[in-house]
């Protein structure tokens, strides 16, 4: 009883200590790490990906998988420029609808991600992936390989105004996670992904229409792809096809390093943020200590695969594919 | 019996031949709309500009005939290019065992932390993926990197060279699928590997080292990758971090269109030979009907879908995560 005990809070708390950890190490080896610009300059970084994050996050409680997200990104990245130029560039004039269009978006992919996964029966990794290869397809027949500019100052003051030191993109993430929160605590939705996690045979039985759960899941992942896609596209000003590359492994690692298992039920929005954090203070850490960037797939390799390790019940666990 | 029982049995019947017969449908229906199409020339030129991929499909046969999946074979292939290449000047054709042996070092990491450390193997190989591009970044120091012709010709012209009107690829990726073929139908291994994807549990309760079969086959996949890797590099004449990009798609495609499904168990090399000429046929037929080459990744992408909710065994799965 004591060792599970420990267990349990060890891996609750494991990860903020590793935060903690991890900030003190960067600041000793190198003091200008621990400055409000460098701090800036991480939130920058991880507001885009905690919106991925978090999306994939409610999937990876109910215990399935979405790999989509660099397509879903991309797709609503480039979709919202089109829009957004179409209808006049600025946020000031009509163009504003190119946001919520985008945010639509995401949860038509997730949609046709979530029907795919559970009407055709195919397990979510490998749905979500195929959809993924089939979004990125998309905006590049979108693009045809070019770059969208997104020039607008207002909405570029996502990432130019600053409010006590830090870009308004870091708020906008703050609300959406504040909103991702109360979807996991304070709704019907949010409870039954936990229910789905923890067993799905068991949420069945108790008459949950788990089919619908898990398709609305990937169409909640898709809205907040969008949001991250809207964030990505602020941050650099551009939309196209290489805007979601790289969401894919960076997110997973975070929603996993952050404490939420793999195998579902457990974990959450907060864990999420920390995970994000954790991977992201590395990434900058990394290059502020003087290590060249190309460091950080190999990192976060190491890093998933140590937190899938802890985080995994030995005793509740046969064999894995 | 119902008629839709007996729909069902005679597709069950079917089901074995759908990959021939489509790769036979596909190949009349494009010779005929384009005569060019099936003359020899062609044909050869084609099977010959394929091998690497099919190589690599080969390798992901191992991996999905267990019921698990390789993510990490595009990276793979994508740093041995690098190694190739760096090595060449040093150890010539010792160059190649470097390559291959780097492979399958990679490949039996995945296999351990998949069995030992019960990571599934979506998670497992994309992780050593990001290690593996890591690594070649490293080793290429970001850049591309070319090799001196000569000494390519002298140590591995062989493989590119033309005897009779017929590629040397086309040699290799005979030599290839033969020794597969061998490995997969008439050792021990290969008969261990057929029970492990039909049933894990019942492979385990018989007595089988199921851990040493599994991390054997990941490494087997990994290896193949590392060969399509040196042939793609010694076609190219020079290696990059990136220059395999676009690989793994297709690769999954041909192994789960040519009938291996991804609950394993079934299928084996031979499909994926007939697999990875549907892939070169509707690459070819595309390049014809001149469909955009942007559009390709996103008709790869449905394919897959299609190819995985056609061959997907169902019964093996309780519940679909």
């Amino acid at each position: 009883m004591g060792s599970v005990l420990t267990r349990n809070v060890l891996i609750k708390w494991a990860p903020l200590i590793v935060l903690i950890v991890l900030v003190l190490f960067f600041a000793a080896m190198e003091p200008r790490f621990f400055s409000l610009r460098n701090f800036a300059r991480i939130g920058i970084s991880s507001a885009p990906a905690l919106m991925v994050a978090i999306g994939v996050t409610f999937i990876i409680i109910m215990g399935s998988i979405d790999l989509s997200m660099e397509g879903t990104v991309s797709v609503c990245a480039v979709v919202f420029a089109f829009a957004f130029i179409a209808m006049g560039g600025t946020l000031a004039s009509f163009a504003w609808l190119a946001l919520p269009l985008a945010l639509l978006v995401g949860a038509v992919v997730g949609l046709v991600n979530g029907m795919v996964h559970v009407w055709l029966k195919i397990p979510s990794f490998m749905a979500s992936l195929a959809m993924g290869f089939v979004g990125t397809g998309f905006a590049l027949l979108l693009t045809g390989g070019d770059r969208v500019r997104v020039q607008d100052e207002l909405f570029r003051s996502l990432l130019t105004e600053r409010w006590f030191g830090f870009p308004i993109m870091c708020y906008v993430a703050l609300l959406f996670l504040l909103i991702g929160w109360f979807i996991q605590t304070r709704t019907t939705l949010g409870r039954n992904f936990y229910a789905v996690g923890g067993g799905e045979e068991l949420a069945h039985a108790s008459g949950l229409n788990v089919n619908r759960v898990r398709i609305l899941g990937f169409m909640l992942a898709g809205v907040f792809y969008a949001v991250g896609a809207l964030l990505a596209v602020g941050r650099i000003g551009i939309a196209e096809t290489a805007t979601g590359s790289n969401f894919m492994f960076v997110s997973i690692t975070s929603v996993v390093v952050g404490g939420t298992a793999l195998w579902g039920g457990i974990g959450g929005v907060w864990n999420t943020l920390i995970g994000v954090l954790i991977v992201n203070v590395i990434n900058n850490g990394m290059v502020v200590i003087g290590l060249p960037g190309y460091v950080q797939d190999g990192v976060l390799g190491l890093l998933v695969i140590l937190a899938v390790v802890l985080s995994t019940d030995r005793k509740s666990v046969t064999f894995v594919k | 019996m119902t008629s839709k029982t007996m729909t069902a049995v005679n597709f069950a019947r079917i089901k074995p031949h759908l990959p021939w017969i489509t790769l036979l449908a596909l190949v009349l229906i494009v010779g005929i709309a384009d005569t060019n199409f099936l003359r020899p020339v062609n044909l050869v030129s084609m099977a010959a500009d394929i091998v690497p991929l099919f190589i690599m499909a080969l390798g992901m046969t191992f991996a999905i005939y267990i019921g698990g999946i390789d993510l990490s074979a595009q990276s793979i292939a994508n740093m041995t290019t690098v190694i190739a290449t760096l090595a060449l000047p040093s150890y010539g054709i010792g160059a190649a065992l470097i390559c291959i042996l780097a492979g399958l070092a990679m490949g039996a990491v995945s296999g351990y932390v998949t069995t030992k450390l019960l990571v599934p193997s979506f998670i497992s190989t994309l992780a050593v993926g990001g290690v593996a591009f890591s690594a070649a970044q490293y080793m290429s120091g970001q850049r591309a990197l070319f090799m001196d012709a000569t000494m390519r010709d002298s140590t591995f012209g062989w493989m590119t060279g033309v005897t009779a009107g017929i590629p040397h690829e086309i040699f290799i990726g005979g030599a290839l699928v033969l020794g597969t073929w061998f490995l997969q139908s008439r050792t021990t291994f290969g008969r261990a590997l057929k029970a492990v994807g039909a049933g894990e549990p019942a492979a385990v309760a018989s007595g089988l080292n199921v851990t040493r079969i599994k991390i054997m086959a990941f490494a087997l996949s990994a290896g193949l990758a590392a060969i399509a890797g040196l042939l793609f590099s010694v076609k190219l004449s020079g290696g990059s971090p990136t220059l395999a990009n676009g690989f793994l798609l297709p690769a999954i495609v041909a192994v789960l269109v040519g009938g291996t499904p991804l609950t394993g168990g079934v299928g084996g090399v031979i499909n994926t030979l007939i697999g990875t000429l549907i892939v070169a046929v509707i690459r070819s037929s595309m390049l014809y009907f001149e469909v955009d080459a942007t559009k390709q990744q996103m008709v790869f992408g449905l394919i897959l879908i299609a190819a995985i909710a056609l061959t997907i065994d169902r019964t093996k799965l309780r519940v679909v995560k």
